[in-house]
Order: C-alpha cells, then sequence, then structure tokens
C-alpha cells in the first residue's frame, strides 16, 4: 500500500520537477527580456520591478519543489521501508503456509502410524504441500479401506471358529460322553475292548484340546483372550490341575508329584485359565515322556511373585528347540511328535495367559535331562495370606490294573 | 428324597447320555428339548417341580436364557446351571439380569456335575 504511494509520489515528484524546471527557466526569460529592456533604456521602474518579481518568483518555486523534494524523499523512505516489511511478511507467510501442512502431515503420518487410521490432513495452501495433503489423504483412506476389509475377514474368520467349534462340540460331548459310559462299566468289557475304548477317549481329548486351542488362537487374534481375575488360593488351584491329570500320568505309568509350600500366598488370577496352563504344562511332559517317567508340580513363594514349575525327566530339547518353543506351531522334535498329540498351540496360548495376568513363563532343558517350565504369578500384595493351610502333599501313581494292560 | 433334575438340550443323544449318567448317580430326570418344553414343564400342575435346571444355552425357539427370564421374572428361585459349548456363549449368554448358579462346558466333565448338583442342592 505505501509502496504504491510511494511511486505514484515519486511520478507526481517528477512530473512536478519538470514543472518546475519549466517555470524556472520561463522565469529567467522574463528577468533577461526585462534586463534587455532595462539596458535598452525603456521604462526603468518597471523593468525593474518585472526582474525583482521574477527572482521573488523563482526563489518561491525553489522553496517548493525543496519542500517537494522532502516529502517526496519520506515517502520514498517510507515506501521502501513499508516494501522490505512487506516482502519479508510475504516471505515469513510463505514459510508458514508450507510449515503448517508439513507438520500437520508429521503429525497426521505420526498418528496413522500409530494405527489411528481416521487421520488425515486439512488440504490448502500453496499448491505444493496441497498435492503432497491429497495424496496423504487418498493413501490413508486406501489404508483405512483395507484395514475395514481385513477387519470383516478377520470376524468372519472368527465366526466361523466360533461356529465349527460349537458345532463340533456336541457331536465330541456325545463321543466323550458314551465312552466314559462304556468305561464305568469295564469289568464287563475284555481287555481288548476297553483298550479300544481307551483309544477313543484319548482322541477325544485331542480333538477336544484342539478345539480349545483353535477358539483361544482366534480369541487372541481377535484380542478377546481375556481374563476374570479373583483372589485365589494358589494350592488348590494347582492340586485342581494335577488331579485332572492323574488318571492319563497313571495310566503311562508316569508319576506325578505335586508339592505346595505350606504358606503360600494368595494369586489375584483367572483360575480356569492359569488351570489350564497348568494342566497344558503337565500335558505336555506327559505326552512327551515315555512311561514311567517322573512329572513334578511345585509351587512356593518367590518374594512378590508365586512361582509354579511343571518338571520331567523326559528326552528334554536341543537348544534351537527350546528357544521357539512358545511360538506358535513349534512342536519338540518331529520324529517324537509323530506320537504325541497336541497342536503346536499350546505353549504360545499358554504364554498369553500368563503375560494377560502380568506374569512370566520360561522354559529350561537341554536333550536327555528333562525339561522345566516356571510360571511366576504376582502375589496380591494384601495383608491377607494364604488361607489354605495345606502342606506338601504327594500324589503316588497307582500301578494300572493288570488287565486293562 | 429323590433329587429331581430337569435337563433341556436339542440334541437327543445329549439329553440321552444326561440321562443315564444322572439316573446312574441315583437322580430323578426331567428332559426339555427347548425353552418352551421348560416353560410347560415348570408351568405343569402334574409334574413336581425339579431341584435343579441344567439348561442348554444354545436351543432353537426358546434359549435357556430366555426360559430362566422368564422363570426368574415369575418367582421361580430354583436353581440353575447353564451348560454350553465354550466361554464365548457363556460370556453371551449369561445377561446380568439373570441369576445362574454356574455354568457347565461341553463337553460335560461328570464328575464335576455331580459336585455342583450336590452342592446346589444340598443347600
Amino acid at each position: 500500500m505505501l509502496t504504491g504511494l510511494a511511486v505514484i509520489g515519486v511520478a507526481r515528484f517528477l512530473q512536478q520537477r519538470q514543472d518546475f524546471e519549466n517555470a524556472t527557466a520561463r522565469s529567467y526569460q522574463l528577468e533577461i527580456s526585462a534586463r534587455n529592456r532595462l539596458a535598452a533604456g525603456a521604462h526603468t521602474a518597471g523593468a525593474r520591478a518585472a526582474i525583482v518579481t521574477q527572482q521573488h518568483k523563482r526563489e518561491k518555486l525553489r522553496e517548493e519543489i525543496d519542500s517537494e523534494t522532502r516529502d517526496t524523499a519520506l515517502l520514498v523512505g517510507a515506501g521502501l521501508i513499508a516494501g522490505l516489511t512487506g516482502a519479508a511478511l510475504l516471505f515469513s507467510g510463505l514459510i508458514s503456509s508450507m510449515r503448517r501442512p508439513l507438520e500437520e502431515l508429521v503429525e497426521a503420518s505420526g498418528r496413522l502410524a500409530g494405527g489411528d487410521l481416521e487421520a488425515r490432513v486439512k488440504v490448502g495452501g500453496l499448491s505444493e504441500t496441497a498435492a503432497l495433503g491429497g495424496a496423504f489423504n487418498e493413501m490413508a483412506a486406501e489404508l483405512q479401506r483395507r484395514a475395514g476389509e481385513r477387519d470383516q475377514l478377520e470376524t468372519m474368520k472368527d465366526e466361523f471358529v466360533l461356529t465349527a467349534s460349537h458345532e463340533l462340540r456336541s457331536p465330541l460331548t456325545s463321543v466323550q460322553g458314551f465312552a466314559e459310559l462304556l468305561m464305568l462299566e469295564r469289568d464287563k468289557l475284555s481287555p481288548k475292548q476297553a483298550d479300544t475304548v481307551e483309544i477313543i477317549l484319548d482322541n477325544t481329548r485331542h480333538l477336544v484340546r484342539l478345539l480349545n486351542d483353535l477358539l483361544d488362537l482366534a480369541r487372541s487374534d481377535a484380542g478377546r483372550l481375556t481374563i476374570k481375575p479373583t483372589p485365589t488360593d494358589t494350592g488348590p488351584l494347582v492340586e485342581d490341575a494335577a488331579r485332572t491329570m492323574r488318571s492319563q500320568t497313571e495310566a503311562k505309568g508316569q508319576s506325578l508329584h505335586l508339592r505346595t509350600d505350606p504358606n503360600l500366598p494368595r494369586i489375584n488370577v483367572d483360575r480356569d485359565r492359569i488351570r489350564q496352563v497348568l494342566v497344558n504344562l503337565l500335558t505336555n511332559a506327559h505326552e512327551y515322556c515315555p512311561e514311567g517317567a517322573a512329572i513334578s508340580v511345585t509351587a512356593e513363594r518367590r518374594d512378590a511373585e508365586v512361582e509354579m514349575v511343571v518338571s520331567d525327566d523326559g528326552p528334554g530339547m536341543a537348544e534351537d528347540q527350546l528357544e521357539h518353543i512358545f511360538e506358535r506351531f513349534t512342536r519338540g522334535d518331529a520324529g517324537l511328535t509323530q506320537h504325541v498329540g497336541g497342536t503346536g498351540l499350546g505353549l504360545a496360548i499358554s504364554k498369553s495367559l500368563v503375560e494377560l495376568h502380568g506374569g512370566t513363563i520360561d522354559a529350561e532343558s537341554s536333550p536327555g535331562r528333562g525339561s522345566t517350565f516356571r510360571v511366576r504369578l504376582p502375589t496380591i500384595p494384601a495383608t491377607t495370606t494364604s488361607v489354605d493351610g495345606r502342606q506338601t502333599s504327594d500324589m503316588p501313581t497307582l500301578p494300572r490294573p493288570e488287565e486293562a494292560l | 428324597m429323590t433329587t429331581r433334575v430337569l435337563i433341556a438340550d436339542d440334541s437327543e443323544t445329549i439329553l440321552l447320555l444326561m440321562r443315564t449318567r444322572l439316573e446312574m448317580e441315583g437322580y430323578e430326570v426331567l428332559a426339555a428339548a427347548d425353552g418352551e418344553e421348560v416353560v410347560e414343564l415348570m408351568h405343569s400342575a402334574t409334574e413336581p417341580d425339579p431341584d435343579i435346571l441344567l439348561l442348554d444355552a444354545m436351543m432353537p425357539r426358546k434359549s435357556g436364557i430366555e426360559a430362566l427370564r422368564q422363570l426368574r421374572a415369575e418367582g421361580v428361585e430354583t436353581p440353575v446351571l447353564i451348560v454350553s459349548a465354550h466361554q464365548d456363549e457363556m460370556d453371551a449368554g449369561a445377561p446380568s439380569d439373570v441369576e445362574v448358579s454356574g455354568f457347565i462346558t461341553k463337553p460335560i466333565d461328570f464328575d464335576r456335575l455331580f459336585a455342583s448338583i450336590a452342592e446346589l442342592t444340598n443347600l
């Protein structure tokens, strides 16, 4: 604005300067002709008056033009400052009009990378940043669309697993139930028939475990593997898990020793889920160990944690197997797994479950020297101590009845 | 006096299995194929009321949960065990407005079931 005025001011000044030059030149001409008339002896008083008038006139013109010069200089100065300021403003405006969209892009990218698929930027400003913003938004929309499709597929998969699990469970309930019914009248069966029913039962249990693992896996993937912790007495929980395994270990002539500390603190856990973890560890020991092996489960206090240990004197694992033992579909020795039921999911699920409880699980093993799995769970930092006064209790295994062998 | 157990499941095979096992344990068994039949049996003037109900969570016509909600609204206070295929069904099928004594998952662990029944009917 001021710069514009300065330009107009300067143009006007140049015109005034021209007018001043012209007026001054004419004034000199008038004075010269007056002096000529005076020299020619003309009317003296009139010529002298004309000369003085012209001199005054030029003096006035000079004053006027000087004043104009000063004004114009001021105007030009102001214009110049205004111009520079304007340029600076314009430049900083240019920078900020680039910087703001870029900052917004950086922020939105961060949100997008962090999983917020709704992240978008305002498109506008300079054409370059607008194009960048537009491209970003298109990319984010595409990501969101694909994520939506993937979620839909995941949901369909989860629903399928749930439905399949439900539909398979009814016939399995019948198969297992009626096989158990036959075993209740075992004394009426021939040894061969009893063995046959035992095989049916073993395989049914395997199928049920497979179904449960698949279900847990689907839940875990959907982020729906949840726990409902309640204050739980540690001793009975461990004993319950061991009791569940007793008939199976007995059938394989394996010993199952249970040892729990007399003053175990309570733990805030989902009882069924921790029982599931222990049963899984015991099942692995039972299945990977040969007949007559010794399996033990213990629980004791370790500072602010309870440590539950399942160990065996079975074949153990090599280091490279041990490394991946908690990963999905990882199983022990391939040669061994030919004879062992299992999904390769149990330990991965156990790990998820223990970690959901804020605990840890690890394994120790070497070939020929058995395996040891340790589960550590935080105790309840309350004033109450264990109410179960259970001491060490061994569960001696009874040899399987001779006729069943 | 014999404990009367009302069982409801849409699978005839499972009803047969449950009836056999329960009768072997010395229980008297009433069977229903869906929630509607459960309500009819509970309304029946000729049948003495059962001491405990074992209801499948998912059944056609009327689910165990729906039948239970209706019976509870009518003032029936009989203990109820919900039998379901898995935890997700329990979570979905156990609204807080219906009082349930416990859950049993399939395949049924009959030793646990008998222990639960004994505990709930000896109160």
